[in-house]
């Protein structure tokens, strides 16, 4: 047992890591805080890395793997990732078990600037890695079948995003967009500089329906 | 809390609004394994690496379509041996691939463990810090107190809930979150030596 006094930093570390272990076991409570940390804290994604090793060989030995090939394939990895598409596709993967709450939404700044939702329309925002810049375009897509990707002139380091499914209007959610469309002037949804690469809004559960 | 599965999907769940760092900690969580079956498959270990990362990038594009009726890991599971069978049908019909580097695809069981460790690409320096890890790992727990060993021993290696845990340990599910978070913290205590690398942040 640890009888030296803790550290206020040890303190904090500790309890960043005992969130780290509780979304290791499927803690929802976790997942918002632990998911911020995989993105800021190098010592947290270590953690998450650590904790999951320590399970993996104490199933089996043989999966005792020197960390810097993991770093290394995580690594590689990001990298090809980077030129994927972020998805969105909001439907809840399995039956919330959490009474409703309200849907958080990460939208990219440019869909947020000024997109229409119709039904059986697509829209692809592309954006900048920085967020500096992004068009939209909208195409009208068969009833079957997400589209991936729209083919659109080669930007460096663009990154596209695609909404699968179609969006039923909800009245909230239209005067949002509608507020959003007129502050940035227009269908063209050029966003201005400074605007961050990811806007967030908050839209009410109801607005969000994949139909089939 | 909850079984593997669940734990999966929250995370999915993330991934699909926008978060796709969040598929990040997925990769971490099963690269190994996966790499591992790929192996069993394909001998030359930077193949396999390719394999496995073709394997979750194909898994990210597909996750629109992953709807949580069947735990992720089989799902993935089908991914890789799909891409690995894939490639070795293409590795096959070139002419400018060695045997060596295929291994025979009819093998139904699993290749010795002498013959996995003398694969490509593995040093003896490597497999040496990964007996290091293994051992380390292995004392840890025997150091542990016996509350923290049951509590890491029924989620790890028996896959219980925290509820299931609490049950059978007779304790509040506070108290089985808090002896697992200890038990896997005295453990990456003596792991951390190992893990560290040189050049500082990495992950």
């Amino acid at each position: 047992m640890n009888t030296r006094p803790e550290s206020a930093h040890d303190r904090e570390a500790d309890e960043r890591n005992a969130l780290i272990s509780a979304l290791a076991d499927g803690d929802a409570a976790a997942l918002d805080r632990g998911c911020e940390l995989w993105r800021s804290d190098a010592d947290a994604r270590a953690t998450w890395h650590a904790y999951h090793l320590i399970g993996d060989v104490m199933r089996s030995d043989d999966l005792a793997v020197r960390p810097a090939r993991d770093q290394d394939f995580l690594a590689s990895l990001r990298t090809r990732l980077a030129d994927e598409p972020v998805l969105l596709a909001p439907a809840p993967v399995a039956p919330a078990a959490t009474p409703r709450r309200r849907q958080r939404w990460l939208l990219p700044a440019a869909a947020a600037a000024g997109f229409v939702a119709v039904a059986g329309v697509t829209v692809v925002a592309r954006m900048s890695a920085d967020g500096a810049g992004g068009t939209l375009v909208a195409t009208e897509r068969p009833a079957a079948g997400p589209i991936r990707a729209v083919a659109t002139q080669a930007e460096p380091r663009t990154r596209s995003l695609v909404y699968e499914g179609r969006f039923i209007r909800d009245a909230q959610l239209d005067a949002y967009l509608e507020a959003h469309r007129q502050a940035y002037g227009g269908r063209a949804a050029t966003v201005p500089g400074g605007m961050p690469a990811y806007a967030e809004a908050v839209a009410p559960a109801s607005a969000v329906q994949v139909a089939r | 809390m909850t079984t593997d599965a669940d734990a999966d999907n929250l995370l999915i769940d993330r991934v699909k609004r926008g978060d796709m760092r969040a598929f990040e900690m997925l990769v971490v969580k099963y690269q190994r394994r996966i790499e591992r079956l790929i192996g069993r498959m394909v001998r030359d270990t930077d193949l396999v690496q390719d394999i496995a990362q073709e394997t979750f990038i194909r898994a990210y594009r597909a996750l629109p379509q992953f709807r949580g009726e069947s735990a992720f890991y089989t799902w993935l599971y089908r991914i890789a041996v799909n891409t690995a069978k894939k490639q070795l049908v293409d590795l096959k019909r070139d002419p400018l691939v060695s045997e060596g580097s295929l291994a025979n695809s009819d093998d139904g069981d699993e290749t010795s463990r002498v013959e996995n460790e003398l694969t490509d690409g593995e040093t003896p320096e490597a497999l040496l810090a990964s007996k290091e890890i293994a051992a380390a790992v292995n004392a840890a727990i025997e150091a542990l107190s016996e509350d923290l060993r049951q509590a890491i021993t029924l989620r790890e290696i028996e896959g219980l809930s925290y509820e299931e845990i609490a049950d059978v340990m007779n304790c509040p599910i506070g108290t089985v979150r808090s002896r697992i978070f200890r038990a896997r913290e005295a453990i990456a205590t003596r792991l951390r030596p190992l893990l560290d690398t040189r050049e500082g942040e990495r992950w």
